[in-house]
């Protein structure tokens, strides 16, 4: 147990380490991206891969990513010759859905879904496209690798569903009224949350954020000794073992946690007792109105 | 001696060098020095008998020795490697696993004896829970699909068979379970919309003995009723990852299943979706299904239902009873009857439980419409993660409490796919507002929090947090992780006794035995196993 001499390293690098444990017991299979203030951009597990879409692709185990300019060039050509049996987003019709196809999902090269575009299923129906050239073959392959993509890859949410997630459904009037009641007494619209409708680009994103601000700066702290001592400054760290802060000078103390007592202020408090009292239209309407402050 | 030598000798291979009889495994009875499936016993209440180290002395406890897995790098999409399965414990060598690898290392000393390398195609490597073992056979998932056989004596492949597809986003994590002479193994995956199933594999030559799957296999058999279509019933999820449970007497084994597919797009899958989300009793040597009992109907939240079903005996109302109890990811705790299913206890035990309307007649939680995913957002009492995950869970038949890590706070899901067909996850959870990790210890009797460490939070960044499984013991003590330590707590009420600083947080379940002697506590923090024993036993 002599690797880590440093305390304050070993507080920091404990601190990075079970963050991060805390989020790998949180399994399986997590959350899409998005949702907590994140936008989509490839929170959640998938996160840990590096975020985004490549991150969230390269956890899953989702393969090469399709490319999106053959995907493109294959659009047409998948409407022309393959949506009136398998629907215009593959997800079937009369002919079966084709993203989740295991021909689709086995194919790496067209090795699997050339032959049987060129070839057809006579048997079941399927009719031959022999006029479609090996590149066709190849864009319209992307094509569907990219609906697989859009359904497997959750780290793409956040830009297939930018404009639903700043869809807003609330009443900003309603809003308003639940503001002035409840928020006006540490908030102001035209003091510290004065054009807050335009710093989120989605509306989802400013509602996580009123819910619960994830970046409420530095907590004050004061630490009461076994001798009776007073030491106040921001907090460090709180967890059941170890009390740190650091003091107005910028001195760093730390204590176990059962010498001392703790006083820490609680900045979220507001926020916490709102939790248990909103209802969903309460929600929607705060995000309503918090949108209009513009 | 010369008789039972030649007696010996006529038995089944399996009893001979370092094997491990399928009989080492019963219901309640942890041999001392032997800790031989993932649980340790087929109930998966981790109680340990054992009482070398206890409230008196567990002051103590020291670090042994540290295994450091230093020859993995960090691994596709999660980085450092992580320990989360609970090693093995046969004949003084430690089996256990993360992603792709499989570690033989001395008990004793913490020295390796062999490491099993695999390449993978492919699958998630979140996490890997452990090996089976079979006289000298251990079994091992690959993230992608295969169910590999290797010769405990050196590592060395036996042969391999392919479980699942994992071009169809399927995956491996879990620790099979041995039963008589099955080889019990599930798997994971709901990226894409697959069909759960369970198997029974043969251990000597791995081919399939039944096959149960979490949904009916066509309308008209019973529980399609709960579906709205062929399709939705073929790619309805209900994913079987985690080891279950399994009572010898009646011959019957325990499992939870995952959460319904797609994900947070209900639209498509209307009904309670059968037998996702669930607590299934199968036959062991048919998977017929004799009861369920659903956790989560009509799952939209990724609540997977696959947390240890634990079995313990008890006395209700004056009489003794066969029971099963388990912490559900929807933040409720079931207690119900092994032998048919019945509701006994049905309570939430992080937040109020206000997804669900009420209980039906059979004790399953009706779930409310109005707080199923919303494009514009629909917030419930529940952290966006669940309330509580794979770590293991524990019953202590002292205290009679049942044990588990939770997580209490509010979380907002999102509907994305509104389309008639979703597919995929079809929307989000996000949030994880006002998150409060904690120790809950249950009664079985009502579902009442007896009491409740509640983590202090970590600090400005939050972090921390309780971690890692739970084990109690005969000691009366209980392990678990919590602030990046191991720690001891007073299972009667939550006081901490005793606490050791890792370099990691707690990452997989504690587990214990003897060896020449001296008590171990075994644990996993991260990319290293921990053995601890008391000083002064040297």
């Amino acid at each position: 147990m002599s690797r880590f001499r440093t305390p304050i390293l070993f507080a920091s690098l404990l601190l990075c380490l079970t963050t991060a444990m805390q989020l790998s017991a949180q399994e399986p299979d997590g959350m899409a991206p998005a949702g907590g203030g994140r936008g989509g951009r490839g929170g959640g597990r998938g996160g840990r891969g590096g975020g985004g879409a490549g991150g969230t692709r390269e956890f899953l185990g989702l393969g090469p990513a399709p490319d999106a300019a053959a995907a493109k060039k294959g659009d047409p050509l998948y409407k022309q010759n393959c949506s009136t049996c398998h629907g215009d987003n593959a997800r079937g019709s009369q002919g079966p859905d084709l993203t989740r196809s295991v021909v689709v999902l086995h194919d790496e090269k067209d090795e699997e879904i050339g032959p049987v575009i060129k070839s057809g299923r006579p048997s079941a129906g399927m009719p031959a496209f022999p006029q479609l050239s090996a590149d066709d073959i190849h864009n319209i392959s992307q094509f569907l690798k990219m609906q697989v993509e859009l359904a497997a890859n959750r780290g793409t949410y956040g830009s297939t569903y930018g404009d639903l997630r700043n869809k807003v459904t609330g009443d900003p009037a309603a809003g308003a009224a639940f503001f002035k009641t409840n928020c006006v007494s540490c908030h102001s619209a035209t003091g510290d949350l004065a054009k807050i409708g335009s710093k989120f680009q989605q509306a989802a994103q400013l509602q996580s954020r009123f819910l619960w601000p994830t970046t409420p700066g530095p907590t004050k702290a004061t630490v009461t000794t076994a001798s009776g001592e007073k030491i106040s400054g921001n907090l460090v760290k709180n967890d059941d073992f170890i009390v740190s802060l650091r003091d107005a000078s910028g001195e760093f103390h730390e204590w176990p946690k059962d010498k001392v007592k703790v006083e820490a202020e609680d900045k979220m408090q507001g926020h916490r007792a709102l939790l248990a009292k909103y209802s969903n239209a309460d929600i929607h309407n705060m995000t309503a109105y918090l949108v209009t402050l513009k | 001696m010369k008789i039972q030598r030649l007696l010996l000798a006529l038995l089944p291979v399996i009893l001979c060098g370092q094997g491990l009889d399928p009989k080492t495994i019963s219901l309640f009875k942890l041999p001392q020095e032997t800790w031989p499936t993932y649980n340790g016993d087929y109930s998966g209440r981790r109680f340990s008998d054992l009482t070398q180290i206890n409230q008196q002395n567990v002051d103590m406890l020291k670090i042994d020795w540290i295994y450091h897995i230093s020859s993995v790098g960090p691994q596709r999409g999660v980085g450092t490697p992580t320990i989360k399965s609970t090693p093995l414990l046969v004949n003084g060598i430690l089996y256990f696993t993360i992603p792709d690898h499989v570690f033989a290392i001395s008990a004793r000393t913490g020295e390796q004896l062999w490491q099993y390398d695999f390449e993978d195609k492919g699958g998630h490597l979140v996490g890997q829970r452990g090996v089976a073992m079979y006289g000298n056979w251990l079994y091992f998932l690959s993230p992608d699909g295969w169910f590999i056989s290797l010769n405990a004596k050196d590592g060395k492949e036996r042969w391999r068979k392919k479980i699942a597809d994992e071009k169809l986003q399927y995956f491996t994590t879990i620790a099979p379970l041995i039963v008589k002479n099955h080889v019990i193994v599930g798997v994971g995956g709901d990226a894409m919309d697959v069909r759960g199933y369970l198997e029974s594999r043969d251990p000597e030559t791995g081919d399939v003995q039944w096959k149960w799957w979490s949904e009916p296999l066509k309308m008209g058999d019973p529980g399609s009723e709960t579906w709205p279509n062929q399709s939705a019933m073929d790619h309805g999820g209900g994913m079987t990852w985690l080891p279950g449970t399994y009572d010898p007497e009646l011959n019957m084994l325990y499992w939870g299943t995952g959460n319904a597919n797609p994900v947070f797009a209900g639209q498509g899958r209307l009904g309670s979706n059968l037998y996702t989300a669930s607590i299934v009793a199968l036959n062991a040597d048919t998977g017929k299904m004799a009861w369920y009992f659903q956790a989560s109907p009509h799952d939209t939240h990724d609540w997977d239902n696959v947390e240890t079903p634990v079995l313990f005996d008890a006395t209700i109302d004056g009489k003794p009873r066969k029971l099963l109890a388990q912490a559900g990811r929807c933040g409720w705790f079931f207690v119900l009857d092994r032998t048919n299913g019945k509701s006994i206890v049905s309570k939430p035990f992080s937040g109020t439980g206000n997804w669900a309307k009420g209980v039906d007649a059979k004790g399953q939680p009706i779930p409310d419409p109005d707080k199923e995913p919303k494009v514009d957002g629909s917030m419930i009492d529940m952290p966006a993660m669940g309330a509580t995950n794979w770590p293991p869970p524990s019953y202590d038949p002292q205290t009679e409490l049942f044990y588990v890590n939770g997580t209490e706070g509010y979380g907002v899901a999102y509907l994305y796919d509104t389309s008639a067909n979703p597919e995929g996850y079809g929307g989000g959870g996000g949030g994880n507002f006002d998150s409060r990790s904690a120790l809950f210890a249950l009664d079985i009797r009502t579902g009442n929090v007896k009491w409740k460490h509640e983590h202090s939070g970590g600090g400005p960044g939050g972090g921390g947090g309780m971690s890692g499984g739970i084990m109690t013991t005969a000691g009366h003590l209980l392990f678990t992780g919590d602030s990046g330590n191991l720690v001891a707590f007073d299972p009667a009420n939550g006081k901490i006794l005793w606490h050791q600083q890792m370099m990691s947080g707690v990452s997989n379940g504690p587990s214990s035995y003897m060896l020449d002697g001296k008590q171990y506590i075994i644990v996993g923090a991260g990319d290293s196993l921990y053995a601890l024993t008391l000083a002064g036993k040297h």
